[in-house]
């Protein structure tokens, strides 16, 4: 037996905290959202953040991008949390103290906050410190609000602090209470502090009046001040915080906004993205370009002087730039601001016993994420330097195992900075070819020259229909084909059938991963029934049906049809909730099917078997279908399905194959009802050829 | 003389000879093929009797040879291997030569999925036989006249006499095989042979060319095939449908023109295709005649027996010489 | 493989309809490889043969297996046991017509009907469409016409062919089916053996075929052992 874990797919894997994107695509497009987000919350506590601000590594991997474009996964989760908002509120609520342990975590941002709700609900007491006045960290107090609205943070936080966790604000430790004190009152404690102090820069002039430092600048930004920055601005840095002061300067009424910063621009280090949303905005940049001295009138910054950069990095690849003096250029500002770099205020250590590294960092050991101190751990930015929110997700609940498994044993747990899992192989050029391209659904941002003149959202969510259209493009990865040896009889009707040219026999079948798509189109006709599906089988039609089939109309009074409803014609959950009623009252009972082209004879015959009068069989719009052949196949496996009928004395009739039309709501119950027409005279001419 | 039948005398005697064929009826009526045998006598010097042709079940082939022998005709007895075993064919061969039978034509029979080519019923459920083939069945005919022995080694005393016949179907596909598969029906023992049906005697002639340049003109009697075409709708089909027969587009014309020329009237329409139909045997008679190898036609018109005294007339083939029996 | 094709379901029914319980047996072997018989088709005519008694009003169960193959004795050994502990009083087999013999003659006193025609010993010519290629003669004379069957693939099985009917490359008994001379002698002109056809083939001994009589196959250093035979008759009487 292969006693290797299951490859994922690689967007779960990508993703720092492995939230199962494809099972929460596959979810989507089910219609169950509300189970979507138990999902997403179980991975990331800060879901509805991500939902905005993530840099989706997630998204970087999906597979679908060598087809055409990656799955608008990010939006997908904002998605679902804005379609679920109740059913949060819901689900929201305490969870019982088990453990006597307290634990105290300085910090309040994503990955004290992780932390801490992994900590409560295992059980233990919690205790939250944060110097600031609200919860969130660098989410709430610096990026800024036309990319993360406050209340959005806030729903992620309002779950964790619902578990029961004290949170005490305004409290700087190191200032307010000492460390040492809270290692007195705590079996543990978890430094959370996160980089809040922004980097200056020595060069002549800095002194100057009309130098800032980003993270302030963007502070007061985030509490609704507007400093005044003037017309020109000048940010010297080509991160993501280079690119929040930028663009907030913009939105304060700076009309000529430059980033100058010492990377090409290929190398600069924020993500791309954000790059073309501030030139879209009008931000200007000044790339291969280092400062050399601030040059001021009277005190006051009148403009920066910049020296060529030739490189940035060493030959080994570390951060160590090199200037050609003889180019010189210059800027003129009326304000410059400082973006190059975060690090951490260790204030909190004042008083106690903690060590820190150079640098103004903690010594600390990545492996059991303790700090010189037994029972003082650290985690998030403030140990492992700047990254993203996602990441500090991932790191809070790694120091969560930490610290549960150290007051559980008082031993320290030595975990992998990242854990790496096992994913499936690229798509090979040839399975590539074969995918049917379908565009990405992209929400567009309004103009850049309107986004500049507020601070309101610059990017709207998904509509529900464009959720579902988004969520079909998912290649399902991992979930396709997989056949049981003992079973299969080697007949090639797969390889025969499978319109990506995936299976292939020796001996046995064998469908590769990385190429199968999982159209299902295999299984349909495997003669031993020895391919199952990962995701809807055959099994799982059948339980469907069952189910459904329980709630039979009694006394149906016309005739009762079962229908297999291709999933992804539909753009809202309508015809996707569950409702015995429905079934009682129309006489017809769904099934939905991710590609009605799985379906095998034997699911078409079943619910005859179970007392249904038809089987309506609704395959997606002409030209919808996302895998080839599979029209064609389906058509000629319904012809099939109703020569059976046929020969046991049944109208073939009482099997339809119908196309959407525009969309499942827009067209389905026409069908529904045509074929309970039809079906009534059926069954009255088949009474009388009895008679 | 190997079996001293007529049809091997006139052969042997140097003429050109002429066979015909009768077909027996479906049902046990004696009279119809007595009363074939008597508007045919003289006109032909041996008369083919069908064995079940077409896979349609008629009264055996043997039996309406003896019949027409009380007419006086010389019959060719056919036998397929369709339908019969070894056993069963020289069971049968040795009483037809009891009676009197003297020539005999081994062919392997048209497949029993024919039934008169969709005409019929016929018995497509029937199971064949084919225990052996056309040109083993030569051979088998061969090993009881020349060998006295049948075809498992026993031994026979009496051998039967019997000039033994295969046919030919010189244009069948692969083309290029068919003189081979002649050499293969020659070298088995066939004394005479007959041809499918030609139309296209050009390519006929191409292939007894072959036929010559191989010798085998020398050691068997080829009698060329004619079917006597009746209408256009005759023409068509055994152009499209009957394996060997290709018609040329001429003759086609030819039939075409002579059914446009009655305009609307059915009858007349009838009488004259009837008589370019006549006109085109004759002059395929003539054509084989003349082309070197053939020494003889086989001139078949089916269900329409009546008509050959006039064809065989008309191609100057009469009176059918009568050489004297050996003594 | 042998090819076989699921009998009409109509003549089925006909065969079962008065039995209370019946148990369909697929077979996973070449049943399986020809789509006939196997676990899908199991299912399948399950599932029509209870359609068709719900439609009738009939009070039976049909219920469904399938063994590895149901040629060999020991796939089968579990079946008799089974139809007794669940009072099944009729089998119907989806394996060829080999499965259905040997379940008859292991089954006792409950009757097993055939659920297929059992058609040739085949081969897929392209998908879903298959064809016969060896009619099992006992002889095999394929050395002599280039690896094609004038037995199986000529419908006059017949050894000196063509015969006249050949045309187009196609039987005279339908354009559907190749003439298997065609063939043979366009392959062997391609081996430059066309010369051996030459050569007339013998009418052949036919005593290897069915028609010698029912056949069989020893293979002395497999069979049992004398010990264990008798060991086998100790245990069984
Ligand atoms: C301007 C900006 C934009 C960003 N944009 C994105 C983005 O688009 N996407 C993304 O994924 N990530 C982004 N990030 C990064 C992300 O915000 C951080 O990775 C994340 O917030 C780090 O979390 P943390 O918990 O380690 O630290 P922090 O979020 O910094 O939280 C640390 C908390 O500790 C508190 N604290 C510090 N010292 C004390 C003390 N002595 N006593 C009590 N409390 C104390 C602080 O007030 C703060 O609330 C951005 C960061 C910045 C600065
Ligand atoms: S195609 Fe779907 S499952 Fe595959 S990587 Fe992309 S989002 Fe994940
Ligand atoms: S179709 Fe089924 S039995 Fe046939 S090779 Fe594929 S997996 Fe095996
Ligand atoms: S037919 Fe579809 S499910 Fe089966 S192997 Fe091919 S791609 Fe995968
Ligand atoms: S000659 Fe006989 S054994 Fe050989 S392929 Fe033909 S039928 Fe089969």
């Amino acid at each position: 037996m292969d006693t290797r874990a299951a490859p994922e797919a690689p967007c779960l894997v990508a993703c720092p905290v492995h939230t199962d994107t494809r099972l929460m695509v596959e979810r989507v497009l089910e219609g169950r959202y509300e189970e979507a987000l138990d999902l997403l919350l179980e991975a990331n506590p800060f879901t509805s953040v991500c939902g905005r601000i993530c840099h989706h590594p997630c998204e970087e991997s999906c597979r679908r991008s060598k087809v055409d474009a990656p799955l608008g996964l990010r939006q997908l989760k904002r998605f679902i949390v804005e379609a679920t908002h109740e059913y949060r509120v819901r689900r929201r609520g305490p969870v019982r103290r088990t453990r006597k342990e307290r634990i105290a975590i300085v910090g309040a941002g994503p990955a004290g906050l992780t932390a801490a709700q992994d900590l409560a609900r295992a059980g233990f007491g919690v205790t939250v410190f944060e110097s600031a006045t609200e919860p969130g960290g660098m989410l709430g107090t610096t990026i800024p609000r036309y990319r993360l609205p406050y209340d959005v943070l806030r729903e992620d936080i309002d779950d964790i602090t619902a578990l029961g966790i004290e949170l005490r604000t305004q409290c700087a430790v190191g200032t307010d209470i000492a460390l040492a004190e809270l290692q007195r009152e705590f079996r543990a404690t978890l430094l959370a502090t996160g980089l809040s102090e922004s980097r200056a820069l020595g060069v002549p002039g800095i002194d100057s009046h009309g130098v800032l430092l980003a993270l302030p600048v963007l502070r007061a930004v985030s509490v609704g001040e507007r400093p005044p920055l003037g017309q020109r601005v000048v940010v010297v840095g080509g991160g993501n915080v280079a690119i929040d002061v930028a663009r907030c300067a913009r939105r304060l009424g700076a009309t000529e906004v430059t980033m100058a910063c010492l990377e090409a621009r290929e190398e600069m280090p924020a993500w791309e993205w954000e790059v073309e949303e501030a030139l879209e905005e009008g931000v200007k940049l000044a790339t291969s370009w280092g400062p050399r001295a601030v040059l001021s009138d009277d005190g006051r910054v009148t403009g920066l002087e910049l020296r060529r950069c030739v490189s940035v990095f060493d030959d080994d690849g570390n951060f160590s730039p090199s200037f050609d003096e003889d180019e010189t250029s210059g800027l003129a500002a009326d304000t410059v601001v400082l973006a190059i770099g975060q690090a951490a205020d260790l204030t909190c250590l004042k008083g106690s016993s903690v060590k820190t590294a150079t640098a103004g960092r903690l010594e600390y050991d990545p492996e059991t994420m303790t700090t010189s101190e037994r029972g003082v751990f650290a985690c998030g930015e403030v140990s492992t330097g700047p990254g993203a929110a996602v990441e500090a997700v991932a790191d809070g609940h790694r120091a969560a195992r930490a610290m549960h498994h150290f007051l559980d044993t008082g031993e320290l747990l030595k975990q992998a900075p990242r854990e790496e899992l096992p994913t499936i192989g690229d798509l090979p050029e040839e399975t590539i070819e074969r995918i049917k391209q379908r565009a990405r659904v992209e929400v567009g941002r309004s103009p850049g020259e309107e986004r500049v003149r507020d601070f309101s959202e610059i990017e709207r969510a998904f509509t529900e229909g464009e959720a579902r259209a988004e969520a079909r493009r998912c290649l399902a990865c991992t979930t396709g084909a997989f056949v049981d040896e003992d079973r299969c009889a080697g007949c090639l009707t797969c390889v025969r059938i499978c319109p990506f040219e995936v299976a292939t026999v020796t001996k046995t079948a064998s469908m590769p991963e990385e190429k199968c798509q999982a159209c299902g189109l295999c299984a349909a006709v495997c003669p031993a029934a020895a391919v199952a599906l990962k995701r809807f089988g055959a099994e799982r039609i059948q339980e469907d049906l069952s189910r459904l089939l329980s709630e039979r109309p009694k006394a149906s009074p016309s005739a009762f049809i079962v229908s297999y409803c291709c999933l992804f014609e539909t753009t809202s959950r309508k015809f996707l909730e569950e409702n015995p009623e429905d079934v009682q009252r129309t006489g017809v009972a769904r099934v939905l099917v991710p590609c009605v082209g799985r379906l095998s004879v034997p699911d078409m015959l079943l619910p005859f078997e179970q007392g249904a009068d038809g089987v309506s069989i609704i395959a997606c719009a002409d030209g919808e279908c996302l895998y080839p052949t599979a029209e064609e196949r389906l058509g000629a496996r319904v012809e099939e399905a109703k020569r059976i009928l046929e020969e046991i004395g049944l109208s073939g009739e009482r099997i339809e194959l119908w196309r959407t039309r525009e969309s499942a709501e827009v067209s389905w119950t026409s069908f529904w009802e045509i074929s309970r027409r039809k079906l009534a005279g059926i069954g009255a001419e088949e009474q009388g050829e009895e008679t | 003389m190997k079996s001293g039948s007529n049809l091997e005398r006139v052969l042997a005697a140097g003429h050109f000879a002429v066979t015909a064929e009768i077909g027996p009826p479906m049902d046990c009526n004696g009279d119809v093929v007595l009363e074939k045998a008597r508007l045919l006598r003289g006109y032909a010097d041996a008369f083919n009797i069908t064995d079940c042709q077409t896979a349609v079940v008629r009264m055996s082939s043997i039996a309406s040879a003896v019949l027409v022998m009380r007419e006086g005709l010389e019959p060719i007895a056919q036998m397929t291997c369709r339908d019969r075993n070894r056993i069963a064919m020289q069971a049968d061969i040795l009483g037809a030569a009891a009676l009197g039978v003297r020539n005999c034509l081994c062919i392997a029979g048209d497949h029993q999925s024919f039934g008169a080519a969709g005409r019929l019923k016929g018995h497509p459920g029937a199971k064949n036989v084919y225990d052996v083939d056309s040109i083993q069945l030569v051979a088998i005919l061969k090993g009881l006249r020349d060998e006295g022995r049948q075809q498992g080694g026993d031994e026979i005393e009496q051998r039967p006499p019997l000039w033994i016949g295969a046919v030919w179907t010189p244009m069948g596909d692969p083309i290029d095989f068919r003189p081979w598969r002649l050499a293969k029906k020659v070298a088995a023992g066939a004394d005479f042979i007959q041809t499918q049906g030609i139309y296209d005697m050009e390519l006929f002639r191409q292939q007894m060319k072959q036929v010559q340049d191989m010798g085998l003109h020398e050691k068997t009697a080829i009698l060329a095939g004619i079917i006597v075409p009746r209408n256009l709708g005759m023409l068509r089909y055994m152009d499209a449908a009957v394996a060997g027969v290709s018609v040329p587009q001429e003759l086609m014309a030819r039939m075409s023109a002579a059914r446009k020329s009655a305009g609307d009237d059915k009858a007349q329409a009838r009488r004259n295709q009837e008589e370019e139909g006549t006109k085109i045997a004759v002059e395929l008679i003539e054509q084989a005649r003349e082309t070197e190898g053939v020494r003889g036609v086989h001139v078949q018109a089916i269900e329409w027996e009546r008509k050959v005294p006039e064809i065989v007339e008309r191609a100057g083939l009469l009176p059918r010489p009568t050489p004297p029996a050996e003594a | 493989m042998i090819v076989a094709e699921r009998k009409p379901l109509g003549e089925i029914i006909g065969f079962i309809e008065d039995f209370r319980k019946v148990l369909v047996i697929g077979c996973g072997g070449c049943a399986t490889v020809c789509l006939a018989g196997g676990e899908t088709e199991t299912k399948i005519v399950g599932s029509a043969l209870r359609i068709a008694a719900r439609k009738a009003g009939r009070q039976q169960q049909i219920l469904e297996d399938c063994v590895t193959r149901q040629c060999e004795p020991e796939f089968v050994e579990p079946v008799p046991g089974r139809l007794g502990d669940e009072n099944i009083d009729a089998v119907l087999s989806l394996a060829c017509g080999v499965g259905v013999n040997l379940l008859a003659e292991r089954l006792g006193d409950v009757p097993v009907f055939p659920g297929l025609n059992t058609k040739f010993l085949g081969a897929t010519a392209e998908p879903g469409v298959w064809v016969e290629m060896c009619a099992g003669c006992g002889n095999c004379v394929l050395h002599l016409t280039g690896g094609i069957c004038p037995v199986a693939r000529c419908s006059k099985s017949i050894l000196n062919g063509p015969c006249g009917g050949s045309s187009d490359g196609k039987c005279e008994i339908s354009p559907d089916v190749d003439c298997g001379w065609e063939l043979i002698i366009r392959r062997m002109e391609r081996l430059g053996t066309l010369d051996r056809l030459v050569e007339i083939a013998e009418p052949r001994d036919w005593s290897s075929s069915p028609h010698g009589g029912p056949r069989r196959v020893v293979r002395e250093d497999l069979r049992q052992l004398a010990a264990e035979a008798e060991e086998e008759k100790a245990t069984t009487a």
